[in-house]
């Protein structure tokens, strides 16, 4: 008998739970779906399963042979009912049988998590309103995947020893080129709509070492343009999820990742342990830290973006005399001025094809490919199918104002600076004794209702611009009720040169109550 | 008056709603032009945030119109 089956209508369990009988089994554990009468709070009387029946046989029979050799169970069936069924019916049957039981319990809830996460099933709830909706599968938990070791893991194949030969064939690649590729080390930053392909690219390719930062978790709104992810992954670290494909792609790439956003304390660090850096995030304040760190350490930098239908592509090279993304635009405009996929929208394909790019120009730079001598910003409009090539000409640029080494520096200084404004503080006795100043930016009113209880002086934040100078010269922390209003004034004084100002992040909401405190 | 025809890029193209037209002009300089294109067009970015490029090269803002230029501003843009 097949291990796995499809039934339109009910069917016989004692004929099933027989098949399973083995004299070298001890144990036997089944599992059953049912059809409820709700979900996800709406009330439902009945569904319908929609199967595409071939896939489902295969990958089904398939499942179920994984679980018997990862388990090393005697005998395992799972039917699948397809067709209408009413609240309270069978809608899936699993039995396993075993020598233990704790194989058979595993093994069991193994084909069920795999069942729900790979079988091309449909369902279709009918609500007791009237109205039905076809449900996805959602994300579903594997406890397989959290299991640190296995007695009965069978090993399911032979090493995998990749074939790089549709590449070294290239002339200009050859075996030698393809020592340049596993020897290189490349950090992508952003495993989003330009980062996917980039990454897909560079581990199909074998780089050696791919670093992936990405803060983010996928959103369903990213599927449209980012091509390593599916929808059952939703709500996952992107750094997770990047590496669990790559090691899938490609087993021979080493991957490291980071799903802290990296900032002007610790990206010139982190560039130097990278070749090459490729920027595919979809932050202009990145950017420009990625860049300043690119000319300050000298590892070279691939830089694209993309706006709706069209993109722009950028290698800083980072060599000395070599132009960089403040020669183009000198600082980085204000907040919301470069808008964003969110804010502006944007075709899945843009970023895939910009991200391309980014891919070939990384593998042209490892692999010391012919490039074009001068340097130029490219610029793509899918919708007319036109670029355009614009060389950047280095002495109208920073070389105008003290160098791009000058403006990095000055760039990440800055950048750190704004880092260092808001501070955590859970008591304000914390901020006194680490030789704070006090300055309550409340209103009067505020204060009457909540007083701070710690030694202060006040100026509130509408006034504070005109008593600057009341403030002493010793490191300053203002405080406001949310942290809004004192961020934002510590950073209008940092602008007028006070670089001792901070301000009490998230403000006297986030300090710990008076009354909850130890007296002291 | 001088003929030029100007490309937009980015936030650019999406107010003008054209990626690009030709248009008859009195400004003497790039900076004018777009000047009285942003007047014209409500553009939101004011010319220090944008680069600007004459028949393919990257230009100046201070310089002279010529007829016939082809004229592209370029937004720094985001998304990723």
């Amino acid at each position: 008998m097949k291990h796995f089956s499809l039934a339109s209508d009910a069917i016989d369990l004692a004929r099933l739970h027989a098949s399973l009988q083995h004299p070298g089994s001890g144990g036997f554990c089944a599992f059953e779906g049912w059809v409820r009468n709700s979900n996800e709070g709406r009330a439902v009387q009945g569904l319908e399963y929609e199967v595409y029946a071939e896939l489902a046989l295969a990958e089904g029979e398939r499942i179920v042979e994984e679980a018997i050799a990862r388990y090393g169970v005697n005998a395992a069936h799972c039917m699948h009912r397809t067709g209408n069924l009413a609240i309270g019916d069978l809608a899936v049957w699993i039995g396993v049988s075993s020598a233990h039981r704790d194989e058979a319990f595993r093994a069991c809830r193994y084909i069920i998590d795999e069942i729900k996460h790979r079988l091309p099933i449909w369902k279709k709830e009918h609500y007791v309103e009237g109205d039905t909706a076809w449900v996805a599968c959602a994300h579903t938990y594997r406890e397989h995947e959290h299991e640190h070791h296995h007695d009965h893991v069978h090993e399911l194949a032979a090493p995998f020893v990749p074939d790089y030969s549709r590449q070294t064939r290239l002339r200009e690649v050859g075996e030698a080129g393809q020592a340049k590729l596993a020897a290189a080390r490349v950090l992508v930053i952003g495993a989003g709509g330009l980062g996917c392909p980039v990454l897909t690219y560079l581990a199909g390719a074998g780089v050696g070492t791919l670093g992936i930062v990405d803060g983010d978790r996928l959103d369903a709104s990213n599927l449209h343009r980012q091509t390593l992810y599916d929808a059952r992954d939703i709500g996952e670290r992107k750094v997770d999820l990047a590496a669990r494909r790559i090691a899938a792609l490609n087993p021979a790439v080493t991957v490291q990742t980071d799903a802290e956003p990296l900032h002007a304390g610790n990206i010139v660090d982190v560039f130097g342990h990278y070749d090459l850096v490729v920027e595919c995030t979809d932050d202009l304040g990145s950017r420009y830290l990625s860049n300043d760190a690119a000319i300050l350490t000298g590892i070279p930098l691939i830089l694209a973006s993309v706006y709706q239908y069209e993109g722009q592509l950028q290698v800083v090279t980072a060599k000395p005399g070599d132009p960089c993304l403040r020669c183009l635009w000198p600082q980085e405009p204000a907040a919301g001025v470069a808008g964003s996929c969110i804010e502006s929208g944007v075709l899945g394909p843009v970023p895939g094809v910009l991200g391309s790019m980014q891919a070939i120009e990384a593998l042209k730079l490892l692999l010391d490919l012919p490039r074009p001598t001068d340097h130029a910003l490219l610029l793509i409009n899918l919708l007319d199918g036109t670029s355009q090539r614009l060389p950047i000409d280095a002495a109208r640029g920073c070389a105008m104002h003290g160098g791009c080494a000058e403006a990095a520096r000055r760039g990440l200084t800055m950048a750190q600076a704004a880092r260092d404004v808001d501070i955590v503080f859970g008591n304000l006795d914390a901020a006194i004794a680490a030789g704070y100043t006090l300055v309550d930016v409340r209103e009067a009113v505020e204060i009457a209702a909540q007083p701070l209880h710690a030694v202060s002086q006040w100026i509130p934040s509408t006034l504070i611009g005109e008593h600057a100078t009341e403030l002493p010269a010793g490191p300053v922390l203002l405080v406001c009720a949310s942290g809004r209003r004192s961020g934002v004034a510590a950073r209008m004084l940092r602008g007028q040169g006070m670089l001792n100002i901070h301000s009490l992040a998230g403000g006297v909401a986030t300090l710990v109550p008076q009354r909850d405190r130890i007296a002291g | 008056m001088m003929t030029v025809t100007l490309q937009y890029y980015a936030q650019l193209r999406e107010q003008a709603r054209t990626s690009g037209e030709q248009v008859s002009t009195s400004a003497t300089s790039l900076h004018d032009l777009y000047e009285e294109l942003r007047a014209r067009h409500g553009f939101s970015l004011s010319s220090d945030a944008l680069k600007v490029a004459v028949n393919a090269q990257f230009s100046d803002w201070s310089r002279a119109l010529r007829d016939g230029d082809t004229i592209v501003f370029i937004p720094p843009v985001a998304g990723g």
